[in-house]
């Protein structure tokens, strides 16, 4: 178990490496090191990219990806379900709405209030599935049926303004929908920070109600457990975390999917272990995924999102091919 | 009837699901350190009665008691230390093992950030000695037979430790064999005191058998309560599920065994 988790801190040692050596200016693996520690005889130029450019950019990329880790794990506890992911709390198609009208209806918007803004449209349409689901209690699948419902509405309203809007804020938009990093300042990593670390830890330190209420309403109830306020708090939890990361980064698709099933087959299913395994594995797959979207087509800078979504789609195929004896 | 001081019982107790009561005002009081099984035909609400009894069902009339005092009024895990559920056909995450399971048994006995207690481990121990579990604890749940599930779930509910276990068709989809094995656990639970046992069963000679207390329930009521040799009769059979009997001694126990006449339809 040591060694499963040193070769998940060894790799994202790694791709961290990778991302902070590789681009359009090269800087070699001594020098990154030598930035990072505060060596003197760094170029001053090798350290303004490094420290400066590629080092924001990545710490965002290794939150984003951790925090959707986290969400994911939570959301597939919660729902009882391993194709659960926080884009079925709604959170990605009321980001991606707010993100739309505000782009591409509102014109002009102050820098800071856009992360505001998403982070409330998805709070706001986690809440609003939440309330038409609630009938004396929750159920899992009501909230994925009706999440799943209120996100095509949603994403239908998106499609709207996108068909009518002006051409070049519409572009802006969709470059925000499609998940990018290219809004990586210290100040976006620290808004990150700041709305995710408390309930992944919170979270993590439910970790033993995560693992009952996987057993479903009737088991968990019968050993006691207030499943409806587990649920909801559990389900906020999962909402802030990856609310936060679309605020930050767009819709980072697959990566809530993906990296708590990685972590599950890494660690097993006990989520002491398995949150925090997905978060080093969302990380991971998010640093990677950015890197690959900044080096596939230099100088082009592809979005990260698309990247996940490439590596995603795969990774669907795969469970169904590891499923395909039951 | 007279109000009960310890022991579970209910009164009054109606349950419905929105279209008419599934229970209809039940009045039960389950005698404690015995061994009691619900019988009837399929949708007659012995399983609601069940999951009433547990708590698991809000009650649109009526409540029950736990020594005498409203089950709705205690904490939900309070009454989890006190009632073992076991429901019908569980179902766990995949990837788990036994010991996994067995586990969760110990939640309402542990503080929200409490660690495992040396009461926990003994509890586990126990309840791995009483289900012959043991070696299987390190085993995934999805690769044991259907009667070693049955058992894992059975050890988890009495690592539970409550006074009372309430059951519901725990011999179903088991064979012959598990089925003898997890009623003959029942029974031997309750012969040593541990606890008190209520399971809705099916086989009305294996209730006769093993259970102290049988009550026949038609149409969420009950019609017949009691001790199997008076329970047991061909008037309550057929009234109950429609089905002429005859009842003989059980050679190997005595208790009343049930047979369903061979009407025409078998005459060699």
């Amino acid at each position: 178990m040591r060694g499963t988790w040193l070769a998940l801190l060894a790799v994202l040692a790694l791709a961290l490496l990778g991302a902070l050596s590789l681009g359009d200016q090269p800087v070699p693996p001594d020098q990154v090191l030598g930035a990072l520690a505060g060596a003197e005889d760094v170029p001053p130029a090798a350290r303004m990219i490094v420290t400066g450019l590629r080092l924001p950019r990545a710490v965002l990329a290794m939150l984003v990806g951790a925090a959707l880790g986290v969400a994911g794990a939570v959301a597939q506890a919660v729902m009882r379900n391993p194709l659960a992911e926080p884009g079925l709390l709604g959170i990605n198609a009321g980001a991606a709405l707010v993100a739309m009208v505000v782009i591409v209806e509102a014109g002009r918007v102050p820098g800071g209030a856009l992360p505001w803004l998403t982070f409330g449209g998805a709070l706001a349409m986690c809440a609003a599935i939440w309330a038409l689901a609630w009938r004396a209690g929750t159920s899992s699948l009501r909230i994925i049926l009706i999440g799943v419902g209120l996100s095509a509405m949603a994403g239908a309203g998106a499609s709207f303004i996108a068909t009518f809007g002006e051409v070049s804020a519409v572009q802006r938009a969709m470059a925000w929908l499609a998940g990018s990093l290219q809004d990586a300042r210290w100040e976006t990593v620290r808004r990150l920070a700041a709305w995710a670390v408390l309930p992944g830890l919170l979270a993590w330190a439910a970790a033993r109600e995560l693992d009952l209420i996987a057993f479903g309403d009737t088991v968990a109830r019968g050993l006691g457990m207030r499943v409806n306020a587990v649920r909801g708090g559990m389900a906020l939890a999962c909402a802030l975390l990856s609310g936060a990361a679309v605020a930050a980064a767009g819709v980072v698709a697959f990566v809530g999917l993906a990296a708590p099933h990685l972590a599950r087959r890494l660690v097993g299913p006990a989520h002491g272990r398995l949150l925090p395994a997905a978060a080093l594995t969302g990380a991971i797959l998010v640093l990677a995924a950015d890197l690959v979207a900044r080096r596939a087509m230099p100088p082009l800078v592809l979005p990260v999102g698309l990247m996940t979504a490439l590596l995603g789609a795969p990774f669907f195929g795969y469970l169904l091919w590891r499923r395909r004896d039951e | 009837m007279s109000e009960p001081r310890t022991g579970l019982a209910a009164r009054g107790l109606t349950l419905g699901y929105g279209r008419g009561p599934v229970v209809d005002g039940l009045d039960l009081a389950i005698p404690p350190g015995r061994f009691t099984a619900l019988l009837g035909p399929n949708g007659c609400g012995k399983s609601t009665a069940l999951r009433g009894l547990a708590g698991a069902q809000r009650a649109t009339a009526g409540q029950v008691l736990l020594d005498g005092r409203a089950i709705a009024t205690l904490g939900s895990r309070e009454l989890a230390r006190q009632l073992g559920v076991l429901t019908q056909s569980p179902a766990a995450p995949e990837g788990l093992t036994v010991d996994d399971l067995v586990r969760q048994g110990r939640y309402p006995h542990r503080s929200l950030f409490g660690g495992w207690s040396e009461a926990d481990s003994a509890a586990l121990e126990e309840a791995y000695a009483l289900t012959g579990t043991g070696h299987l604890r390190a085993r995934l749940l999805d690769t044991l037979s259907g009667g070693q599930r049955q058992r894992a779930w059975i050890a988890m509910t009495l690592a539970q430790q409550g006074r009372v276990l309430l059951l519901d068709e725990p011999t179903t989809y088991l064979d012959l064999a598990h089925q003898i094995e997890v009623l003959g656990l029942m029974h031997r639970l309750v012969a040593e005191g541990r606890a008190t046992v209520v399971a809705v069963l099916h086989d009305l000679n294996q209730a006769a058998r093993y259970a102290d207390h049988l009550v026949m329930m038609k149409a969420g009521r009950i019609r017949a309560e009691g001790p199997p040799s008076e329970v047991l009769t061909p008037e309550a059979v057929l009234d109950v599920f429609g089905v002429a009997v005859t009842i003989i001694p059980d050679p190997e126990c005595g208790t009343p065994l049930c047979i369903p006449r061979a009407e025409g339809a078998f005459g060699r």
